[in-house]
């Protein structure tokens, strides 16, 4: 065990170094058909570098995205220097698509990895489809995405977001040792709120309100039960941080009180500051 | 052998068929939901759902899944009781945002890649289930990732069709890939891993600020806040922070943001021309 350690974290070490970059992104919005398989899976047709049509299954699950060792011979994309192959699931390696369309939508330098997943062969057998592996995150990030399943189509907008390389994110958190994580708001509430052991029900308790905050102006009050915060959830002092870390400062967000047997929204501005 | 390291992310595909389906449920009127979501450190969406006034549970938004799928110990926990074929109907079922689906169908068991994912500790939380096609597919879901929500529009009279299973028992088409989970919940034990992190909450220095020229000031220190207590004022601009110079507001809050509550922070602010170092202790509070 010892050994196989040493080894990953080895491995490890020598990280990925592909970045994506948004270019060449037809820059309005683009509908896309796809087919529900009768699995429930979205497939869609993919051309990478101007080979193809395959087909993919469009996977919302997925950090990264697969292609078969059928699809990467025949659209010649290295598997990389450092691939090799493993029982069951063919040989396996890292590329990077220089084009790749999903129906009319493109993307550029997509990282994909290249192997034969599975459960991706196991579901074209039972559907008796040709399925040349999965597109996901660093595909679909790119995009502000609207997937209907009525008409069965997905609209691709480019939005600006640039995805981080999920794997190198991987590959740090494996050398960070135990996990840990940090909650800090993003604006000033000026709120000191708690929860007692044992207590099962949705909300935290307001055990303060800070002189001359944003949570006093809004009119909230010690003794008030907490229960959503810009709509998220603030069942513990966990996700009280966690969601007031999505709320910029000088935004106007509701919050939902319980005080005494009523419920009531309030409306709060908080502050740049901490 | 370099590819060993490459396995471990297998786990992270959420791609999952099931065996059998029990009966879909009811359309509502049209309506339009907005849908708080997290990213993964691995970069999966993650909505928060409560079952019968249960949880929140983590669950990824998955459209390689064909159903709502809950862990075993998620649907334990909810006082959920599958049937022989391994479903169950969830009574109520709430997803976070104020989105109310009750008698929703779910599939109970726990895929491989939720056992590795959690045991490895590589999502930076817990995930207890998939939320798949059947669950998801009477909404119009837009997906912004330069957004902090979703919008789901809620589809009048459409019916998604039960998913069909891959025939087989189990049919779980993982190949193999099965054993990945237990392999990585015991590297994950031995690097010691966990499910749910460890988390810290910041202190509150209660003290707000503005941005102006090289350095920002302080607009307002908070009525016997902790850097009221210890001599922050009005006016103060902020030069360094731990010794490190800040230019922006920004900067404050990335310093200061892995400082727990009851820890010190150094301010070097310059007032009337001079330079002096006050020490915040910071307090509970956001």
């Amino acid at each position: 065990m010892k050994r196989f350690l040493m080894t990953f974290c080895l491995l490890a070490l020598v990280c990925f170094t592909g970045s994506t970059d948004t270019r060449a992104a037809a820059e309005k919005a683009v509908t896309v058909p796809f087919e529900l398989l009768k699995s429930g899976h979205m497939a869609v047709e993919v051309k990478v570098n101007g080979k193809g049509p395959y087909l993919l299954i469009f996977d919302t699950g997925a950090p990264m995205s697969l292609l078969t060792n059928r699809l990467a011979k025949d659209a010649k994309l290295s598997a990389g220097k450092n691939a090799s192959a493993f029982p069951g699931l063919g040989r396996i390696g890292e590329t990077k698509i220089d084009l790749l369309e999903v129906g009319e939508q493109k993307a550029e330098g997509i990282n994909a990895i290249i192997m034969d997943h599975p459960t991706v062969e196991a579901l074209g057998r039972a559907l008796g489809k040709k399925l040349d592996g999965i597109v996901g995150f660093p595909f679909f990030a790119r995009f502000k995405m609207t997937l209907d399943y009525q008409k069965q189509t997905m609209t691709l907008v480019p939005s600006g977001y640039k995805p981080s390389d999920s794997m190198n994110a991987m590959t740090n958190l494996m050398l960070a040792g135990p996990s840990k994580k940090t909650l800090a708001p993003a604006a000033q509430w000026g709120l000191l709120a708690s929860k007692e052991v044992g207590d099962e029900e949705d909300g935290v308790d307001v055990k303060s309100v800070v002189p001359g905050s944003a949570a006093e102006a809004a009119g909230l009050k010690r003794g008030d039960r907490l229960l959503t915060l810009d709509g998220r959830w603030t069942d513990s002092l966990a996700d009280l941080y966690e969601a007031a870390s999505f709320v910029q400062p000088g935004s106007t967000v509701p919050i939902r009180i319980k005080r005494g047997d009523k419920e009531l929204t309030l409306k709060v501005t908080p502050k740049k500051g901490l | 052998m370099r590819y060993l390291r490459l396995l471990p992310f297998l786990g992270l595909l959420a791609l999952v068929p099931v065996s059998a389906s029990d009966e879909a449920t009811q359309p509502k009127e049209s309506r339009v939901h907005h849908i708080p979501y997290k990213l993964t450190i691995p970069k999966h969406i993650v909505v928060r759902g409560k079952i019968n006034g249960k949880g929140p549970f983590n669950l990824v938004l998955d459209t390689g899944a064909p159903a709502l799928i809950l862990a075993t110990n998620a649907a334990k926990k909810a006082g959920v009781e599958p049937t022989k074929r391994g479903w169950a109907t969830l009574e109520r079922f709430e997803i976070e945002g104020g989105l109310k689906m009750p008698k929703t169908p779910a599939r109970i068991e726990t895929p491989f890649q939720l056992e590795g994912m959690n045991g490895m500790g590589l999502a930076g939380m817990e995930i207890h289930g998939l939320l798949g096609y059947q669950a998801v597919a009477k909404f119009r879901m837009e997906i912004d990732f330069t957004k902090d929500k979703m919008v789901w529009t809620e589809i009048d009279n459409y019916e998604p069709v039960a998913p069909k299973g891959l025939g087989g028992k189990g049919g779980s088409g993982a190949g193999g890939l099965e054993m990945m989970g237990s392999m990585m919940k015991l590297m994950g034990g031995f690097l010691g891993r966990r499910a749910t992190p460890e988390v810290t909450l910041r202190g509150f220095h209660g003290m707000s600020l503005v941005d102006a020229g090289d350095h920002p000031k302080v607009e307002a220190v908070l009525q016997d806040g902790p850097a009221a207590k210890a001599g922050l004022q009005a006016g103060d601009v902020v030069k360094k922070i731990n010794g490190r110079t800040v230019t922006d507001t920004g900067d404050v809050l990335r310093l200061a943001r892995s400082v727990a509550a009851g820890r010190p922070v150094k301010f070097t602010i310059e007032r009337n021309n001079n330079e002096q170092e006050i020490t915040v202790t910071t307090g509970e509070g956001i």
